[in-house]
């Protein structure tokens, strides 16, 4: 196999440094991440089996690193999150019916995911959600993993982790009806 | 129906990570069926997890490693290389 380093930023750099920076969306941590990569495949080249393509292999270490830097935020952070306090409380009724009615939301993903301020509102929006939320959010939606892969990172159960998603989801739906979508129409 | 909303928002969020059983689908889709509300929550959760999927796959189509990234890079390597 091609086992030149150098090499592989030429060839693959730019698309391991999109890969990254679509996940963790903060240019300085993509290229830390992609430098952590880039060595830590370099020393561990002997065990590429060549089964899967240089690039395949750097992906997937990469994403392990992604991962990581997800599960040590969380670490540091301590979080303590009280299943008590629910914060999906605000947004109903004690009879479990709605007391904020939602919005039909008009636009279209399509248009959305090119949007630059639409992305600026909602990383904003997620920036406020709990840390737990957050974490289980990112790595579940932004990253696209795996349920398996999210409560392992988390050290967390499948329940657990959809009462998270839950709450992030609510949290996330309503921050972004007062800030992007405040004037869509009923349905 | 106690609870009714709450869940049936549980139960759109959940069908995002989850294959719902038969009753919860059924429970879920007559309640949608008759809750404009909880149909508005239901499209709006599709449509941010629909969002953020797209948003992996385009939103950085184009960027690239800046130079000065780049040649960080290469020197990384080969300070490491020397050690």
């Amino acid at each position: 196999m091609n086992s030149d380093p150098h090499q592989w930023i030429n060839e693959h750099g730019d698309y391991l440094y999109r890969y990254a920076i679509s996940r963790l969306h903060n240019e300085e941590q993509a290229a830390d991440l992609l430098q952590e990569t880039l060595l830590a495949a370099w020393k561990g080249h002997s065990s590429f089996t060549g089964q899967s393509s240089i690039r395949t292999w750097l992906v997937g270490i990469l994403k392990h690193k992604i991962i990581d830097h997800i599960r040590k935020e969380i670490r540091n952070r301590n979080l303590a999150e009280s299943v008590e306090n629910d914060p999906t409380s605000a947004y109903f009724k004690s009879n479990g019916s709605w007391s904020d009615t939602p919005q039909a939301w008009k636009e279209n993903p399509e248009e959305l995911c090119r949007n630059e301020q639409f992305k600026s509102v909602l990383d904003t929006c997620l920036g406020k959600l709990p840390e737990k939320q957050k974490a289980v959010f990112r790595l579940r939606d932004i990253l696209g993993e795996e349920t398996d892969v999210v409560c392992k990172s988390c050290d967390i159960t499948p329940t657990h982790l959809h009462v998270l998603l839950h709450r992030a989801r609510l949290g996330l739906r309503k921050c972004l009806e007062l800030h992007w979508f405040g004037q869509g129409e009923k349905r | 129906m106690k609870h009714a909303c709450r869940h049936a928002t549980r139960l759109a969020s959940d069908s995002i990570d989850r294959k719902l059983s038969l009753w919860e689908r059924l429970r879920f889709h007559l309640h949608l069926a008759m809750c404009g509300n909880c149909r508005n929550c239901d499209h709006t959760l599709r449509l941010i997890r629909r969002t953020t999927e797209l948003m992996r796959e385009t939103r950085y189509g184009q960027i690239k490693l800046t130079d000065s990234q780049r040649e960080r890079l290469h020197a990384a390597i080969n300070s490491n290389n020397q050690s």
